[in-house]
């Protein structure tokens, strides 16, 4: 993507920052539209740290059925045991 | 405004459990634990950043992990002879892109804060502008954003707005996706369950994924 100027409107700016917000699990919650600028960025960076957090306790998860696993093929393992 | 995530569902499968053979395929040699968990995490984020295609923050991603050592061996194996012309395909950042030091942001802030403390030192009436501090917190929670989004540093405004969406509906397919890939092997470990006939309407997907041998067919998409 090239990083050329060109003018954003403010209607692409909203419809950014309510997508964001739909996103978000906070705002799910509550309903209403409270959205300022500081409480939208505080979310979604709180809602990027628990992602990662997730990817990285699934990844720790995954390791440890890996290990289990015999073979070197551990999807042909997992797909034969869900069609048996 | 963005590619629907359907697509890049079955590129992510794929990508993904190429990534888990290649570490499995490590176990022959004394690997540690960490090790293990790194290559899986790092097998995760690449094949999200490949499902994507070209975006910002896919190149930052994929540059950032790239450069790191320890991970060649494994960027080797999952890329194989095409590491050359994806690591170019992926580099980042692009040469007219200097990284923003914001450094008026930082003298602003100072400046506010230090007379902000000034004014309360000297115990007058509290006269601090609160859009002063809203602005100020604004922008530290900018900078913290930038950090978190890969690629964000070179980034502002609508430009950061519309990378972090992308950003952050690419880590929820992610999460999911592993999510899913789980509890298919929660399935399985307990072969005395009853299956239902959408886990093996799901199985049967897996496996014509797992084994198609064109790796990079999404690329020729992209």
């Amino acid at each position: 993507m090239s990083s050329q100027r060109r003018t954003i409107t403010d209607e692409e700016i909203r419809e950014l920052i309510s997508k964001l917000q739909t996103l978000l699990p906070e705002s799910r919650r509550r309903g209403a539209n409270r959205a300022s600028a500081s409480k939208l960025l505080k979310e979604t960076c709180s809602y990027i740290r628990s992602l990662h957090r997730e990817v990285a306790d699934l990844s720790d998860r995954l390791s440890d059925i890996m290990e289990t696993m015999e073979g070197d093929n551990p999807q042909v393992e997992i797909i034969r045991s869900l069609l048996n | 405004m963005h590619a629907t995530k359907e697509f890049n569902k079955k590129g992510f499968f794929k990508q993904f459990l190429l990534g888990l053979r290649i570490s499995k395929s490590f176990t022959t040699n004394p690997i540690s634990i960490e090790q293990r968990k790194n290559s899986i995490k790092l097998s995760s984020d690449l094949a999200m950043a490949f499902a994507r295609g070209r975006t910002h923050w896919t190149r930052a991603l994929i540059s950032k992990l790239g450069g790191k050592e320890e991970n060649t061996t494994m960027l080797k194996g999952i890329m194989g002879r095409r590491y050359g012309i994806l690591m170019a395909i992926y580099s980042y950042p692009l040469p007219h892109q200097k990284v923003q030091r914001g450094k008026k942001i930082v003298r602003s802030y100072r400046f506010c804060s230090g007379a902000n403390k000034r004014r309360a030192l000297k115990g007058s009436c509290n006269r601090v502008s609160p859009s002063i501090v809203a602005r100020n917190l604004v922008n530290r929670r900018t900078k913290v954003l930038k950090r978190l989004v890969p690629g964000g540093e070179l980034l502002n405004g609508s430009s950061l707005l519309s990378e972090t969406l992308d950003y952050v509906i690419s880590l929820k397919a992610q999460v999911d996706m592993m999510k899913s890939l789980w509890k298919a092997t929660q399935i399985s470990s307990s072969r005395n369950v009853e299956l239902d006939p959408s886990a093996s309407c799901q199985g049967r997907k897996l496996l014509m994924l797992a084994n198609s041998k064109d790796e990079f067919q999404l690329f020729k998409k992209s």
